[in-house]
């Protein structure tokens, strides 16, 4: 773990660029570029819901929400550094065992193929990380995947009440979702 | 990501997102998010550590149990590397090769062609 800067300038500070990545803007640009002139619209909530936690973490049933798919034969490459691979892509919410959990891949989706390759499936996925904690009520016997390729309409109308009832089907009580 | 949580959070299931992308997780409105300062693909940690693994999720729990109101966000406080200069990569056309550029238009003209229709 790496949890101390190289420091600059006399006072000791970090260089004006280590701030958090400008995807917003960085993605704008990049599709302008190309020959994309209308950027995509994120959704941008005026109101944010929110649900306390009622019980202990010890007595509480949790979940894992990822974008990442199940890698599967027949789709081409979708393991360590992959290239762009949508074959790869999913289009409806999917579930799986928590418990000896499918191998997942990221080729689907962008990530920075130049600094990571994709591979470690902890790095995008804490199912083992959750087990290992050892002090939640229980993981949920099932994790779920949510596509990516669709519209903001399709996710809160389709996606967002199939995996609610998903969850209630499970007895879960709450969810970590993997935003890759 | 954040449709979905703020979906669960309505109907009373609290959530955290775990994500690298902290302009877009805010933009979109999470009720509970841990940044993690990572390049984009290694939300939940640092490959091939578990160490730096197990250190995120305990920081995502933490937060889901403790967030005081919606659009709270904690960061991760691990560095992944003592030189910040990865950060200038990613979708970042001024550092891009002619080369790089032309890959990154095919990969976009193929993630843009329709999805085959299900037999």
């Amino acid at each position: 773990m790496i949890l101390s800067a190289k420091k600059f300038g006399p006072l000791g500070f970090a260089p004006a660029h280590d701030v958090a990545v400008p995807y917003l803007e960085r993605s704008r640009d990049y599709y302008l570029v190309m020959g994309y002139p209308k950027p995509y619209e994120w959704a941008h909530a005026t109101e944010v819901a929110f649900t306390p936690l009622e019980q202990p973490l010890s007595q509480t049933s949790i979940t894992v929400i990822t974008t990442a798919a199940p890698i599967e034969p027949g789709k081409g490459e979708q393991g360590a550094n992959a290239a762009m691979n949508p074959a790869a892509a999913f289009e409806k919410v999917y579930s799986a065992p928590s418990r000896n959990a499918p191998e997942l891949g990221i080729s689907h989706l962008h990530y920075d193929r130049r600094h990571t390759d994709g591979a470690d499936n902890g790095a995008f996925m804490p199912l083992a990380a959750l087990e290992a904690a050892g002090r939640i009520g229980a993981l949920s016997p099932r994790f779920h995947g949510v596509p990516t390729r669709y519209s903001h309409r399709q996710t809160m109308n389709r996606d967002g009440p199939e995996l609610l009832a998903r969850l209630r089907e499970d007895g879960t009580d709450a969810a970590i979702l993997i935003a890759i | 990501m954040s449709l979905i949580a703020n979906y669960l959070e309505a109907n009373g299931i609290p959530t955290v997102v775990m994500g690298c992308a902290k302009d877009i997780v805010e933009y979109t409105g999470a009720p509970r998010f841990l940044y993690c300062d990572f390049p984009l693909g290694c939300p939940a940690g640092r490959p091939d550590d578990t160490a730096s693994q197990q250190a995120t999720l305990e920081l995502a729990l933490r937060l889901l149990e403790s967030a005081p109101a919606p659009r709270t966000t904690v960061q991760l406080p691990e560095r992944w590397h003592d030189n910040p200069d990865w950060k200038l990569d990613f979708f970042n056309v001024a550092n891009m090769s002619e080369a790089e550029f032309e890959q990154a238009r095919e990969e976009e003209l193929a993630w843009r062609k329709p999805p085959p229709k299900p037999a």
